[in-house]
């Protein structure tokens, strides 16, 4: 992110380890610049938005429609705060809460069956798997709102509707994510190394849990952002599931004001800067995560 | 997708004295398929045997109501359906240039990325990656007020230098909803594509230095053949992403006149469950998920062939 | 490279296949057998079931989206420790509301009542959703209390009763009182008027009135008013008459508003866009509610002081017709154990004094109570229309509604249907007068898809 590293990575060619030291040269300076010129207007048009949310965010109810969207007026980005944090007994916070343990713990969970499912995909052979792997990626095309009233009535039928289980449950599957740790073991994973370790009296399941899952580490953060990105999107399945509003996700949560809005137009500014507080969690597991998962990334689209 | 398949590394040789004893693939597998037959194949399941059956009534109006078996019946009238017609007909006409434009500029940056040209490429990675993290129904939010005639900013702007189109009228009211689109997820296939690139052998751009092939040739004729994988990847989930549009048109229907309830098939599969004709409901996702099924698979034959050829 | 196949293997893998249809068969059933279980009560309903206090400590759960009602709740709570009642705050009944309500009729488990607006009740009553409260104490005895078409319309054109009316939504004529003044426009009192009144606003550059896509309930409204019978349910078939020659004439009118550009098309119903509008006094007017004061007041707060309110216009002089948009009741549902303690607590919801005094402050309920209409706050001017008591003005137009207006039994599909006509006629690719006629067959066909019976 910072120019300085990407200088010093210049200045020495051994330093840089992400983007491959392969700076070649292939285009003039000419070149360069028409690059850095699209580069740039593209962030401006990725950004925008998000620039706009950030304004906003700022912004008292009725300057929000009365004022330049793209600059600031009287700043009331503390109040909105506050008043998003107070509002309905601090139910904004109990909805960060949730949507981090829905995220959280439903895509740490979804990424270990995920990984041991494509593992064992991958390295073991058995009658059905190509049969079980085809229907496993099949579930991907059928849309979920067709899986939305079934998925009722089958909590319903254990009186687990408008339960956290509800919404949690679901949200641990993860066909992409098996389609993904499947790759990746396939390739990450030499069959020499599980050999040599059932050579020295490994059982397959310390094979798989030291071993295997260490290799497999790049693919398993990308199927851990993926998964926890999905889940925090997730609307449908908490819109069908849920009555209670103190157990929406963060997104319903902000949705359900949304559609409260005709009746009290404050909820407007708190939608916005809800919405703002709610894309920063993301941006940190982003950051924090970016340096593992790229690679995991390039095994699920080469080979 | 499953076609994939075949170029999976072969499985480690197991004696079979040893993989009887315990059947570990077994208790690998398991944790996953439990909830994977509960969460999906069950509801699938119910969905297609609801699909075949029909609401009959008896006493009235208000009378006693009974399922019946009934068939294909309601399969053949969702094909008939004229609703459904134009709504697989808007996603695909949507599909067949969003797909192509996200994916070309995903791959173009993707590229100038990976080249020698670009400079401060965490920056960019990031900031393009910043959109998908963006839930559909706050992105939709967003772009519904920089699209709004009366209070956008960017309106403004082009009004002071010419006129404004209407983002929200029928005409343009379809490709308003490909930007939202392509500015969540063009960040997200460009990752895809870039690690691709990332991960390719140094040897190869060796060679293509000694032949002094350009940075453009470089791109044309080595770089881009090497990741096809990861754009037929990308393609293939862009089709399944597309015939499923549902938030954004949503969202849109709050601010604009001209999003009808059947404007995309899953919108109108949400309509007609939402008034409790969900045999309907469930034949119309049936149909598109066999639909996006043929699109996928139809795509992937015809790129394996072409590999063939090559 | 690959093992050879082994012999056995094959029993494992289907005894995990096994597994799916058996836990299908459980969730189909669990469908199956409530269904039963509500056709058996709806059987029973339907001849007046009879009614008693279970007795004992009760417990409740009402879903209802009105803000606030939680308080008036506990006030209900604090004086009946017997019959407690939990309040769920939900999204609009349109916003999955309505929906979540039939999952859970479908499953058994429905709350014991429910917050449902009037175009909808038909369609509970046709998933078996409704408890017939007609036999619980007290329910008979109440029916003077409510105003007129508010009862009729909980009955459903049956003898039952299932719902207790909580609010209504009797329309009027929104107005600016600056734009009109300056321009030497007179308050219009029929339609006619109203029209020139817009050709003279269009000349300023203002319009008349914006017409809202997805408000088909708004259009109902005024088919309503315009004395329309767009559906009877009274009989073994239902009549569909949405072509009635009523319901024509309003369309045409509408029609030639849009096509002499007089009234707004591009324009949501409750889009930031539209307040903004209204804010800078581009659209001078809004045919709506006794709760739509509260809209304008709190999304166009810079026209302050400058609107004002005023009878519905009409079709003939001298007339004093009303239209009803919105407006809810109190509903048991078919699975509650306790109707009788629900509809006690129904009762006291929509009619008590201080309950209503209290949902009119914090949900800005228009009460479907008589005495409600008497409240001391709804006999005040209101600041935000200079002072004007404008619900004196609803209060006449409440006693103005046709009784008589049926809604049909799937309103959410026909509301559906013209909306998505409205899109088109908006955009000069149809007319309303279309949107009427396909909206008309595709409620048939709907409504033959559901096994319903349809004379048309």
């Amino acid at each position: 992110m910072s120019v300085s590293t990407d200088r010093a990575s210049r200045g020495s060619s051994t330093v840089d380890a992400m983007p491959r030291n392969r700076r070649v040269r292939e285009g003039s300076r000419g070149w360069g610049l028409i690059a850095m010129v699209f580069l740039v207007s593209l962030t401006v048009y990725f950004l925008l938005p998000v620039y706009w949310l950030v304004i906003n965010a700022t912004k008292t109810q009725s300057d929000l429609v009365s004022t330049n969207g793209f600059w600031f007026s009287r700043i009331a980005l503390w109040d909105n705060l506050s008043a998003l944090f107070e509002r309905d007994n601090t139910v904004f916070l109990r909805w960060v809460v949730n949507s981090l343990l829905y995220a959280g713990v439903g895509a740490a969970i979804g990424t270990l069956l995920a990984a041991m499912a494509g593992y064992a995909l991958a390295k073991y052979s058995f009658p059905g798997r190509e049969f079980i792997f085809s229907s496993i990626l099949g579930g991907v095309l059928v849309p979920a709102t067709a899986l939305a009233l079934p998925l009722f009535l089958l909590f319903a039928k254990v009186g687990q509707t408008d339960t956290m289980w509800s919404v949690f449950l679901p949200s641990v599957v993860s066909p992409f994510g098996v389609y993904l740790s499947r790759i990746f073991a396939a390739s990450a994973v030499p069959d020499e190394i599980i050999e040599a370790a059932r050579l020295d009296g490994a059982d397959e399941r310390t094979i798989f849990f030291s071993i295997a899952t260490r290799l497999m580490s790049p693919a398993l953060v990308t199927i851990f952002l993926f998964q926890f990105i999905a889940i925090w999107n997730n609307f449908l399945l908490p819109r069908v599931m849920l009555n209670d509003a103190r157990l929406y996700p963060l997104t319903y949560g902000l949705f359900y004001w949304q559609t409260q809005i005709s009746r009290d137009p404050q909820l407007q500014t708190l939608v916005i800067v809800g919405s703002l507080v709610s894309v920063i969690p993301l941006i940190i597991i982003f950051l924090s995560l970016q340096r593992f998962w790229q690679a995991g990334l390039s095994a699920g689209a080469v080979k | 997708m499953a076609a994939s398949s075949p170029t999976m590394s072969s499985p480690t040789e197991v004696s079979a004295g040893r993989r009887e004893q315990g059947r570990p693939w077994l208790w690998f597998l398991l944790p996953f398929l439990v909830p994977f037959v509960l969460f999906y194949v069950v509801p699938i399941g119910y969905a297609i045997y609801q699909s075949l059956f029909r609401i009959q009534r008896s006493g009235g109006i208000f009378g006693t109501s009974e399922q019946v078996f009934a068939g294909l019946s309601q399969y053949r009238d969702v094909l008939a359906d004229a609703t459904f017609r134009a709504g697989v007909g808007r996603v695909l006409l949507f599909g067949v240039i969003q797909v192509p434009v996200m994916l070309g500029l995903a791959l173009v940056i993707a590229l100038i990325l990976d080249s020698a040209v670009a400079r401060l490429r965490k920056f960019f990675r990031v900031s393009f990656f910043v959109p998908y993290g963006i839930p559909g129904v706050i992105a939709a939010l967003m772009w519904a007020f920089l699209y709004s005639p009366q209070l956008s900013p960017i309106v403004d702007l082009l009004n002071a230098i010419g006129t404004a189109p209407n983002f929200l009228g029928s005409g343009l009211i379809l490709w308003s909803m490909a930007n939202v689109t392509t500015w969540t997820y063009t960040g997200y296939n460009m990752l895809i594509i870039y690690s691709a690139l990332q991960a390719l052998p140094q040897e190869i751009y060796e060679a293509g230095r000694l032949d002094g092939a350009g940075g453009f040739r470089t791109a044309w004729s080595i770089k881009i053949p090497l990741v096809f994988p990861a754009l037929v990847l990308t393609t293939v989930f862009s089709i399944i992403g597309t015939l499923q549009l549902f938030t954004e048109p949503v969202v849109f229907q709050a601010i604009s006149t001209n999003v009808p309830s059947g404007y995309t098939p899953n919108m109108q599969a949400y309509a007609v469950a939402a008034s409790n004709n969900y045999s309907f409901s469930a034949a119309l996702s049936v149909v598109l998920a066999v639909a996006t099924f043929v699109l996928s698979f139809g795509f992937l034959r015809f790129t394996q062939r072409r590999g063939e050829a090559l | 490279m690959f093992p050879a196949p082994q012999t056995r293997p094959r029993r494992r893998w289907v005894s995990i296949l096994a597994v799916a249809p058996l836990m299908l068969a459980a969730a189909c059933g669990s469908g199956g057998s409530s269904d039963g279980a509500a056709s058996a009560s709806g059987a029973a309903s339907s001849s007046g079931e009879a009614c008693a206090p279970a007795g004992g400590k009760v417990a409740l759960q009402f879903w209802t989206w009105v803000p606030g009602m939680d308080e008036v709740v506990a006030k209900w709570n604090a004086a009946n420790p017997d019959i407690q009642v939990t309040v769920k705050n939900t999204p609009s009944g349109n916003a999955g509301t309505y929906q979540n309500m039939f999952n859970a009729l479908k499953a058994g488990t429905a709350p014991d009542l429910g917050q449902i607006e009037y175009d909808t009740l038909a369609s509970f009553r046709l998933q078996k959703g409704l408890r017939d409260i007609s036999g619980c104490p007290g329910v008979a005895d109440a029916k003077s209390d409510f105003v007129g078409w508010a009862w009729t319309q909980s009955q459903i054109g049956g003898p039952g009763v299932y719902a207790i009316p909580q609010d209504t939504g009797p329309m009027a004529l929104y107005y600016r009182k600056d734009i009109f003044d300056a321009n030497g426009i007179a308050v219009p009192t029929t339609w006619e008027e109203y029209a020139a009144a817009g050709a003279k606003l269009k000349a300023k550059g203002i319009f008349l009135t914006h017409f809202p896509q997805q408000d088909a309930n708004w259009f109902d409204g005024l088919l309503w008013q315009a004395g329309a019978k767009i559906f009877d349910t009274t009989g073994d078939s239902v009549k569909v008459s949405l072509t009635d020659p009523q319901a024509v004439k309003v369309a045409d009118y509408w029609q030639k508003m849009i096509d002499d550009k007089v009234v707004a098309t591009n324009l949501q119903g409750f889009s930031p866009d539209l307040y903004k509008a209204w804010n800078d006094g581009k659209v001078a007017t809004w045919i709506s509610a006794s709760w739509g004061y509260s809209t304008i007041r709190d999304n166009a707060k810079g026209s302050a002081g400058k609107w004002a309110v005023a009878p519905m216009p009409q079709w003939n002089a001298g007339e004093k017709k009303a239209g009803n948009w919105g407006g809810s009741t109190t509903g048991v549902f078919s699975g509650s154990k306790y109707p009788a303690e629900a509809a006690k607590f129904a009762l006291w919801l929509n009619s008590d004094p201080a309950a209503l005094e209290l949902a009119n402050a914090k949900g800005g309920l228009y009460p479907a109570n008589v005495a409600g209409l008497e409240l001391p706050v709804l006999k005040k001017g209101v600041e935000f229309y200079g002072g004007q008591p404008v619900f004196d003005v609803f209060k006449e137009a409440a006693s103005n509604v046709d009784t008589t207006f049926q809604w049909g039994p799937i309103m959410t599909d026909t509301n559906r249907f013209l909306s998505d006509g409205f899109t088109k006629a908006l955009n000069g690719q149809g007319t309303l007068g279309e949107s009427l006629k396909a909206a008309q067959t595709q409620t048939v066909a709907a409504l033959k898809s559901q096994g319903i019976a349809v004379t048309e």
